[in-house]
C-alpha cells in the first residue's frame, strides 16, 4: 500500500486494462469506437463515464459514476475510485467474456485515483493489470487548455502513451509547439499523431506500458530537461545506472522517497537489473503507491542497464542520481 | 459441465452437487423452505426443489438477466425468488418459473433484500445512489431514498421497521413506514463495502475497504471499530441471538462478542480454519448455535462455537466460495464456488 512492496505476480494472466484519458473534445470517443470497430478480434469489456460526449458501439458497456475516495492508510495523496472496484470486481465474475477493458475518464478528471485504484485494491490487484494510460490530445486547443487547467498536465504526466488528435487542423509550427509543450511535462511517453482518432492498434492496445524497455532506449538525451523550469510545473527526469542494483537498497531508497515526496512525483517507472537476477524487474508507482514484478529476462547481447524514470514537480536530480547510485551492488 | 466425483465430507451422503456455466453470485432458500436458488454471473438462475434435492440434472435452469445476476432474495411469497442484475433489471421468478420484470433502472442492481412479517412484507433493490422500497407485491414504489454515493449494501432490521444502506463515509438509516421522511446519518470517514444489522437492532455494522469494521452502537450511535484482519470482509452473519457476529477475511472464522460489554475492548474468538485458506464466506444456522463457514479452496465446514467441533461439508470444491446460505430452518445449506460448482445438503433429522 504505502510502502514500495515489491510482489511478483504472474502478469500474463492478469487482464489487460487500458485507460483513456483526455480532455473533452479530444477525440476519447472517437478513438474509442475507433479501436472498438477494428479488425482484432478482440473482445473489450468497456467502462464510460455517463456525460460521455458519443455513443459507444460495444456489447458490453458499463456507466461509471466517477466516485473519489481517500484510503484510511494515512497518505493523504491516496485517493482511490471506489466504483471502479466494484465494476471490476463485477466484470471479473465474467472474465471469459472479453480480452481487456477499457476505462474511459470524464475530461477533467485527475487520472491518479483511477491508476491508483490498480495498486490499492487487493482484488483489483490479484486479477487485473493497467496496461497503460492512454492520454488523447488536441492539436489544436491543447496550448490553450494548458495554460487554463492543472488536470491537463496531470493527464500528460501520467500518460504512458500521447494520441496527438486533429494533426490536420493545425501547422507544422504548431504542431511542433504542442509536442514540445507535451515533452517538457513528459519526456518519455512515445506521442501517435493521428486524425480522428486513426491510430494503429498496437500502439494503444496491449502497449504492456511498463515494459519500457523500448521506450527508455529510445529517449533521446537532449530530452533531459536542460531547459529551466518554473518549481511547480510538472516534468520529467531519467536515470541510468549500469551497475547491478542490491534489490533491498533499491527497496528501501524508493520507499522512503515515495513516502517523503510522493505527493510530488506523480509516477515513477523503471526496468531495473538486480543482482542476481535473471529478469529484468518492472518497477512502477502512482505517487506513494508502488509495485513491481518481472518482466522476462534480459535479450541475448542487451546491455544490463538500469533505467528509472520520475514524472513529477520539484524534482532534485542530482538528489535523485545519488540516491538511485547508492543502490547499487558494492 | 461435468460433475465432481470427489467431493468429500457430509455432501456425500446427504446432498448432491452440479457444476453449472459461470461464477456463482449468491444462493437463498425460498420462504416456506421447499426451494433453493443459486444465482450465475451469466444471468441464470438455478432453482432446486427440496423433494428432487438428490437428483441435480433435475435442477431447472432460467435465463432471468442478460448479463451477470448480482443480487438475490427470497420473495415475499412462499415459493418464488427476487433478483437484481446488471442488465438493471430487478426480477421475480415465481414458484412456477414464471420471470416477471418488477423495475428497471440505467445502472446495476446490486443489491435485493425482502422482509415479510405478519403485519407487513417490503422488498428493497439498490441501484447506483438509490435505494428503491417496495411493498411487498414489487409492483409499487412506496418511497426513493437517495443516499450520497453508491449503495454498497442495504439490510432490513428483524422487524422491517427500518432500513439501513452502506456507502462512502458511513452508513443511512431510514424508516420504512410511509409518513417517515428523515434519515439518520451514521458517518465514519472511509469507504463502506457491506452491512449486517444485529437481531435485536443493537448495533449496525459495515466492512470497509481498509481490511476492518466499522459499528455503530444504535442507541447512542457510539463508533464500534474491529480490526486486525489480513484481507477485507466480504461476509457477515450474526447469530440468532445476536450473541455473535462471524466474518470472512481472514483464515480463521473471526467471531466478535457482541455481550458483557463487546465488542468494544474485546478480542474476537478464532475458529478453526482450513489449514491456512482464506474464508470467503459464513452463514449463521438461523436455529441453531452453529455456523458454516466457506473458504478459497473451495471447502464449506459447519462448526459449532462452543464446543469448537468442525463437521465437513465438502472438502475439494476446486475453487473458492463465493456463496453460502441457511434455509430460514436451518434444514438446507447451499453453496456456491467462483467456478459453477453448486451444492445443497438436507441437515433435517431422519
Amino acid at each position: 500500500m504505502s510502502d514500495a512492496s515489491l510482489t511478483s505476480e504472474p502478469a500474463d494472466t492478469l487482464v489487460p486494462v487500458t485507460v483513456l484519458t483526455g480532455f473533452l473534445g479530444a477525440g476519447k470517443t472517437t478513438l474509442l469506437n475507433h479501436i472498438l470497430t477494428a479488425e482484432h478480434g478482440r473482445k473489450y469489456a468497456v467502462v464510460i463515464n455517463e456525460f460521455g460526449e458519443l455513443g459507444v458501439d460495444n456489447d458490453l458497456v458499463v456507466d461509471a459514476d466517477e466516485e473519489v475516495f481517500e484510503m484510511n492508510n494515512g497518505c493523504i495523496c491516496c485517493t482511490v475510485r471506489g466504483d471502479l472496484i466494484r465494476i471490476l470486481g463485477s466484470l471479473m465474475k465474467r472474465r471469459n467474456k472479453f480480452d481487456g477493458i477499457i476505462i474511459e475518464t470524464t475530461g477533467l478528471a485527475d487520472p491518479a485515483p483511477v491508476a491508483q485504484t490498480f495498486f490499492a485494491d487487493e482484488d483489483v490487484r490479484a486479477k487485473t493489470r493497467l496496461d497503460a494510460v492512454v492520454t488523447v490530445v488536441d492539436a489544436l486547443n491543447f496550448l490553450q487548455t494548458l495554460t487554463e487547467s492543472p488536470e491537463a498536465h496531470q493527464q500528460i504526466a501520467f500518460a504512458d502513451v500521447i494520441i496527438l488528435n486533429k494533426t490536420d487542423l493545425v501547422d507544422e509550427a504548431q504542431l511542433k509547439a504542442v509536442e514540445d509543450a507535451i515533452r517538457k511535462i513528459n519526456a518519455f511517453a512515445p506521442i501517435h499523431k493521428a486524425q480522428k482518432g486513426n491510430v494503429k492498434l498496437t500502439d494503444v492496445m496491449d502497449v504492456g506500458g511498463f515494459d519500457l524497455q523500448r521506450t527508455l532506449s529510445t529517449t533521446p538525451d537532449f530530452l533531459e530537461n536542460t531547459h529551466h523550469h518554473h518549481e511547480e510545473d510538472v516534468n520529467s527526469i531519467s536515470l541510468s545506472l549500469k551497475t547491478p542494483l542490491d534489490a533491498g537498497r533499491f527497496q528501501m531508497w524508493i520507499g522512503a522517497l515515495l513516502q517523503e515526496k510522493g505527493a510530488d512525483i506523480l509516477r515513477t517507472k523503471g526496468i531495473l537489473n538486480f543482482e542476481g537476477q535473471s529478469d529484468r524487474f518492472a518497477f512502477q508507482a502512482v505517487h506513494m503507491m508502488a509495485d513491481g514484478n518481472d518482466i522476462g529476462p534480459w535479450k541475448e547481447g542487451e546491455e544490463r542497464e538500469s533505467r528509472l524514470v520520475f514524472i513529477g514537480r520539484n524534482l532534485n536530480r542530482p538528489q535523485l542520481r545519488r540516491g538511485f547510485e547508492s543502490c547499487a551492488v558494492a | 459441465m461435468s460433475t465432481p466425483t470427489e467431493l468429500r465430507g457430509l455432501i456425500e451422503k446427504r446432498g448432491a452437487s452440479r457444476t453449472v456455466e459461470g461464477h456463482i453470485t449468491a444462493c437463498a432458500a425460498s420462504r416456506d423452505n421447499m426451494r433453493f436458488a443459486f444465482t450465475t454471473a451469466e444471468g441464470d438462475v438455478i432453482v432446486a426443489h427440496r423433494s428432487d434435492l438428490a437428483e441435480p440434472a433435475s435442477w431447472a435452469t432460467y435465463a432471468v438477466h442478460d448479463g451477470a445476476a448480482l443480487a438475490l432474495a427470497p420473495d415475499t411469497d412462499p415459493g418464488g425468488f427476487l433478483t437484481g442484475g446488471d442488465d438493471g433489471r430487478l426480477c421475480r421468478l415465481d414458484m412456477h418459473g414464471e420471470i416477471e420484470e418488477l423495475g428497471k433502472t440505467r445502472r446495476w442492481v446490486e443489491h435485493v433484500v425482502s422482509h415479510v412479517d405478519a403485519k407487513t412484507a417490503y422488498i428493497a433493490s439498490a441501484s447506483g445512489k438509490q435505494v428503491e422500497l417496495r411493498d411487498g407485491r414489487g409492483e409499487t414504489v412506496l418511497k426513493t431514498l437517495e443516499h450520497p454515493s453508491s449503495v454498497t449494501g442495504i439490510v432490513f432490521d428483524a422487524k422491517g421497521k427500518r432500513i439501513a444502506a452502506s456507502h462512502y463515509n458511513g452508513a443511512s438509516v431510514w424508516y420504512t413506514q410511509p409518513k417517515s421522511e428523515s434519515v439518520r446519518s451514521l458517518e465514519w470517514k472511509g469507504s463502506h463495502t457491506g452491512i449486517a444489522i444485529h437481531p435485536a437492532g443493537e448495533a449496525l455494522i459495515t466492512s470497509m475497504q481498509d481490511n476492518d469494521l466499522h459499528g455503530w452502537r444504535l442507541s447512542d450511535g457510539h463508533n464500534i471499530r474491529m480490526s486486525g484482519y489480513p484481507t477485507k470482509v466480504k461476509s457477515m452473519s450474526f447469530s440468532r441471538t445476536g450473541k455473535w457476529l462471524a466474518t470472512s477475511g481472514a483464515d480463521v472464522v473471526v467471531l466478535w462478542p457482541f455481550f458483557g460489554g463487546g465488542p468494544m475492548g474485546k478480542p474476537p474468538a478464532e475458529l478453526p480454519g482450513m489449514g491456512g485458506a482464506l474464508c470467503t464466506r459464513v452463514a449463521y444456522n438461523p436455529e441453531q448455535e452453529i455456523l458454516a463457514a466457506g473458504f478459497a479452496d473451495g471447502s464449506v465446514i459447519m462448526i459449532e462455537p462452543e464446543s469448537q467441533r468442525v463437521l465437513p461439508v465438502c472438502l475439494n470444491g476446486g475453487s473458492a466460495i463465493s456463496a453460502l446460505s441457511y434455509s430460514s430452518d436451518g434444514c438446507l445449506l447451499g453453496f456456491g464456488t467462483e467456478d459453477g460448482l453448486i451444492g445443497l445438503v438436507d441437515l433435517s433429522a431422519g
